[in-house]
């Protein structure tokens, strides 16, 4: 906490930046394999929805080593902690070592603001490309020629290819002398063909992991980053084209789904994937309260601020993770630039009201008017589009308690928010 | 529009000092837009002294989405990028939503955009908005009767 200075040698001062900094590294809110290691992550110890069942990521991989080719999906509002469910699954895997496990974050390799489908099964491609050089490698053996020109197609397929050819030249493809004709048959499909970009990219996909495959490894992609996507209709699409062409190749998938998808009518959640899971925001009670305050104590907490200060945090951030970490590094903000050396009431008041705000901004009267119905009357119509995007923004979470799901509005925005227009 | 605490650079810069370079944080900075020029030369001015570094001054009209994470993570000089949101773009604000982690894995993002823009931004990218480490109201040092202590 005290560091030499220059301006009287042998003088020593304080340096408060040494008191904050490292709890506040420890709070990065970006679930990372770093915060594995460290021994940061909590890991819940049941399923959110079911203290009966064992918790999502140990479900999710005994049914990846159970069940080779099975597909999940993991739903969850935004920071609820599905990444880390993801990084979780992703430890638990590895304790055999024939697992060959895929983390991608799809931002990783494509503008998630352009994507379409085909993206997820080239960059699970890419990946697997270079498990299998590292396995063969390690195995002493060459690279088969069909798994390189395989990978060799794959990159062009999601990347493109520029080719120069005579300006001239005739495809002998005269588009305007065909007229489309559907005749419609006796069945209608579950789910529709494979688009031929989709099919063209889940082939040299396949020759790649069949050296993997042919060795009985146990391959599984854990997908993150589509949730991004929000709305349930373009995640639907990548689910029925690439997570579709993966049926059948004993590759298991793990996928983050958004939150809206888990309240669409048509249930595709839970008529596609073999197994659904869904993290909701953790509601107030003995358990899920001392899982959140767990959350900061592993981080430190206590050396700063008193339990009466971890518990209002583990309160306004409803039970949202990210929003638990953000007010906790917020108070910490406040509290080092008050000059203190421990975080204290007004601190974290203050970053309660600065969270309530951010979730306040851009409400309009109508919006208003759904938050005091559920705060008042406790009604929702989770049916109404303007009442979707405040669940989608998280000034209303979804709860799971005692077999009944329910919404309320935030409570650093409950706080906040004007009791009348 | 819905009040949020004030700071000026000076505060600014050093609770970024305070919590150093390596964790990553992302803040949306509002400010009137007669102001913004000035806020911006604050905030490089106050990179310079505290943190040592130089902003990557970016207008929303040259922002790369692919671009920014690798830039932040190769240039120790650049740790800190400030974005100018001088007027409503919703595709850029799409593309920051939607690939929020490349902004939020190293390094200091700041967003500094008029209200309206602000309150567009909060409203129209939940996932960014939920990331966010912070949104003050970010003033001229005038306005606070010179650098606070």
């Amino acid at each position: 906490m005290q560091t030499a200075t220059d301006s009287k040698p042998g003088a020593v001062v304080f340096d408060r930046r040494q008191v904050y900094r490292p709890f506040l590294e420890r709070l990065n809110p970006i679930g990372s394999q770093n915060h594995l290691a460290d021994d940061l992550i909590v890991a819940p110890d049941h399923d959110p929805r079911d203290t009966g069942e064992p918790p999502i990521h140990v479900a999710f991989a005994n049914t990846a080593e159970l069940t080779r080719g099975s597909q999940m999906a993991l739903v969850g509002g935004i920071g609820s902690g599905k990444t880390t469910e993801l990084l979780l699954t992703q430890k638990d895997l590895s304790r055999h070592t024939d697992a060959v496990n895929i983390f991608v974050d799809m931002a990783d390799y494509t503008d998630l603001s352009e994507v379409s489908p085909g993206a997820v099964l080239a960059a699970a491609g890419i990946q697997l490309y270079s498990h299998a050089c590292l396995r063969l490698q390690k195995q002493g053996k060459e690279l088969p020629e069909t798994i390189k020109s395989a990978h060799t197609k794959l990159r062009e397929l999601a990347l493109g290819k520029t080719a120069w050819i005579h300006e001239d030249e005739d495809y002998g493809y005269e588009p305007d002398r065909f007229v489309e004709v559907t005749t419609p048959g006796v069945m209608k499909l579950r789910f529709p063909p494979l688009w031929p970009k989709a099919e063209q990219i889940q082939k040299p996909l396949i020759s790649i992991a069949s050296p993997l495959l042919e060795s009985d490894s146990q391959i599984t992609l854990l997908i993150d980053g589509l949730d991004r996507l929000i709305q349930p209709e373009l995640f639907r699409q990548f689910a029925e084209q690439d997570l579709q062409a993966l049926k059948g190749t004993k590759i298991s998938v793990i996928i983050v789904a958004p939150l809206l998808a888990w309240y669409d009518k048509s249930r595709f959640l839970q008529d596609y994937f073999d197994v659904v899971k869904h993290i909701p925001a953790a509601a107030v009670g003995p358990r899920n309260s001392a899982f959140l305050r767990q959350i900061l104590q592993r981080r430190g907490a206590l050396d700063l601020m008193d339990r009466t200060e971890i518990a209002a945090i583990a309160k306004y951030s409803g039970g949202v993770l990210r929003d638990l970490l953000t007010l906790a590094r917020s108070s910490a903000e406040y509290a080092y630039r008050d000059d203190e050396d421990r975080i204290g009431r007004p601190h974290v008041n203050a970053a309660i009201k600065q969270l309530g705000n951010r979730y306040l901004v851009g409400l309009g009267y109508a919006q208003k008017r759904l938050l005091r119905g559920l705060t008042n009357d406790g009604k929702f119509p989770i049916e109404n589009s303007s009442a979707r995007e405040l669940l989608v923004n998280r000034q209303v979470l979804e709860y799971f308690k005692g077999g009944v799901d329910y919404f309320a509005v935030h409570p650093a925005l409950a706080k906040v928010l004007p009791k009348t227009e | 529009m819905t009040a949020f605490s004030p700071t000026n650079a000076f505060r600014l810069l050093r609770r970024l000092a305070a919590v150093g370079l390596d964790t990553p944080s992302l803040y949306l900075l509002i400010s009137e837009a007669p102001n913004i020029q000035a806020i911006q030369a604050d905030i490089t001015a106050e990179a310079q002294v505290q943190l040592g570094v130089g902003p990557r001054e970016l207008a929303a009209t040259d922002v790369r989405i692919d671009r920014l994470e690798d830039a932040s993570a190769q240039d120790p000089d650049r740790q800190v990028t400030l974005i100018t949101l001088d007027h409503w773009m919703p595709k850029l604000v799409k593309a920051l939503d939607r690939n929020i982690v490349l902004l939020t894995r190293s390094g200091a993002v700041l967003l500094l955009a008029k209200p309206e823009v602000a309150e567009r931004l909060l409203a129209a990218a939940p996932n960014l908005r939920n990331r966010l480490t912070d949104v003050l109201e970010i003033r001229l040092d005038e306005a606070f009767g010179g650098p606070m202590p």
